[in-house]
């Protein structure tokens, strides 16, 4: 019951449009916004929730208590921030190109919102069943740079182009290793489909098979989400705020719910390709797939937050010298090895 | 061995995560404060003779005394301490010979209008002198003068 809890809710209202005489292009095509409608709810909840529980992970971590005044625990201080930044004078400075200035704020959201729907929240539970979904998912997540480019050129001021550079520099030196790493999870399951890279997990997650392939995926998903110890393209102390430095109000809040809900794209990437997914552990099956999913993200989460309040920042030359000095060697070496691995297990007759 | 630091950092955060709070949630919790704190002053007008010894003591003219004089004696009317220029320092209440002076543990002295930072502890009409105990005063003084005079040519 539980277990296909939303599926069971999808079907009602098929069928429901279905007896209420709507034909099947139309139901499909209102079941397709009503699930989208759900992702978009979710993410912007769980946006909204991430900014409270990365201020209280850091205040937990600096013997702090964090938020705790606005609604019960400060439960509501994200929403009156998100008030507060809305009621805000968006503030366009002179010299600046208007329409992509403002565009780069409404289409920030777009990437995360269509990575979303080919992502596999549970059993099943997918808006979109894509059989290149891994290779649709980063050909999307690669998009959100152009969109700080945008910002960034537009703006008209130094600091923000240092700032969309760098994410742009950091982006081709991290994306190479993060593929290539995916490399050998995909040469093992032979297929891009994400449901079936969960089902190939089955009897062993993939960070006990792959273990080097997750630590660079790992490391460069951080460094993809311009995280602590990769935030250089805000790094405060040398660029003010990178490419946000001229927005204010709410133009500023959707970069930041937007660095939240890529923050839950890496970790759900990281959940679905090596953490196995919805699948349940040790066979408590009595938990359902989509709970499990949710917890597995959140532990990822949580990671990206103690990383992110540990680590200092590091600096540019050291950023792309790690990726392509260390990191990409060490992805071409983990595909050699587990292409031989693979010969050996084939050779054996596993 | 390469990363053994980083392991280290984490173990640091991850305890300090579980670790008891510092925080002191300021307006329910607060800090006890040392028996002689400098807070918020306290005048006991009844006992401050308006000497005056206060005011020349602050390095900073805070406080601003005024008084009349009734029945020979100084009647204290005006005894306002500009706390926006206060240091803290307590001379006033080391000089005040009479203890009148003296600082509580209250703290908090912010307000929403400047025209209410500055203390007044007593703005008060002098009191009319009264004619009977005045004559008698008077002639008392006479009679000490007149009393006193001669012995004074006599030394
Ligand atoms: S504490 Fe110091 S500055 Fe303040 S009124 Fe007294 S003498 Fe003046
Ligand atoms: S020194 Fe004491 S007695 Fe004298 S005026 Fe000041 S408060 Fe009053």
């Amino acid at each position: 019951m539980l277990e296909t809890i939303f599926i069971d809710i999808a079907n009602w209202i098929r069928n429901l449009l279905g007896s209420a005489g709507v034909p099947a292009l139309w139901n499909d095509t209102v079941m397709m916004l009503v699930k989208l409608t759900a992702i978009i709810v979710f993410i912007l909840i769980n946006a909204l929730w991430l900014v409270y529980m990365e201020r209280k992970v850091a205040g937990y971590m600096q013997a702090r208590i964090g938020p705790n005044r606005v609604g019960p625990k400060g439960l509501l201080q994200t929403t009156a921030d998100i008030g507060k930044l809305i009621s805000k004078e968006i503030i366009i400075p002179k010299n600046v190109d208007k329409i992509l200035f403002l565009l780069a704020p409404v289409l920030i959201f777009v990437p995360p919102l269509t990575i979303f729907s080919v992502i596999p929240f549970g059993k099943n539970m997918m808006a979109i069943d894509l059989n290149i979904g891994l290779f649709f998912v980063f050909a999307i997540a690669s998009l959100s740079t152009l969109i700080f480019w945008i910002g960034g050129w537009s703006s008209y001021n130094k600091y923000s182009l240092l700032g969309s550079m760098r994410v742009i520099s950091q982006m081709v030196s991290y994306e190479l290793p993060m593929m290539l790493a995916l490399l050998g999870v995909i040469m093992i399951v032979g297929s891009l489909n994400l449901s079936e890279i969960i089902l190939a997990q089955e009897s062993a997650w993939f960070i006990i098979s792959q273990p080097i392939a997750f630590l660079i995926f790992f490391i460069a998903a951080v460094a993809e989400c311009n995280r602590v110890p990769f935030d250089l393209m805000e790094g405060e102390s040398e660029i003010i705020a990178g490419p946000y430095t001229e927005y204010s109000g709410m133009g500023f809040a959707m970069f930041f719910l937007a660095e939240y809900a890529n923050i839950m794209i890496a970790s759900a990437m990281t959940t679905v390709l090596f953490l196995g997914g919805w699948l349940a552990p040790f066979g408590l099956t009595f938990i359902p797939s989509w709970l499990w999913f949710f917890v597995k993200m959140y532990v990822v989460i949580f990671v990206f937050m103690w990383l992110r309040w540990t680590y200092p920042r590091v600096r540019i030359d050291q950023l792309l010298g790690f990726g392509w000095k260390v990191l990409v060697p060490l992805s071409l070496a983990n595909i050699f090895v587990t292409g031989i691995g693979m010969y050996i297990y084939r050779a054996l007759g596993w | 061995m390469f990363g053994k630091g980083l392991v280290k950092g984490l173990n640091v955060t991850w305890k300090e995560f579980w670790s008891k709070k510092f925080t002191v949630q300021y307006p329910d919790e607060q800090h006890t404060k040392p028996p002689r704190f400098h807070g918020k002053f306290q005048l006991n007008s009844d006992a401050c003779i308006a000497c005056g010894l206060c005011a020349n003591a602050c390095p900073n003219g805070v406080i601003k005394i005024e008084s009349e004089k009734v029945n020979k004696k100084k009647y204290l009317t005006k005894y306002v301490m500009n706390i926006q220029y206060c240091l803290f320092c307590g001379m006033c209440v080391e000089a005040c010979n009479k203890g009148a002076l003296r600082f509580t543990q209250e703290h908090d002295m912010s307000q929403y209008f400047y025209k209410d930072i500055p203390l007044v502890f007593v703005d008060r009409e002098a009191p009319k002198p009264d004619p009977e105990t005045e004559n008698k005063e008077k002639d008392d003084d006479k009679s000490k003068k007149a009393g006193k005079a001669p012995e004074k040519e006599g030394q």
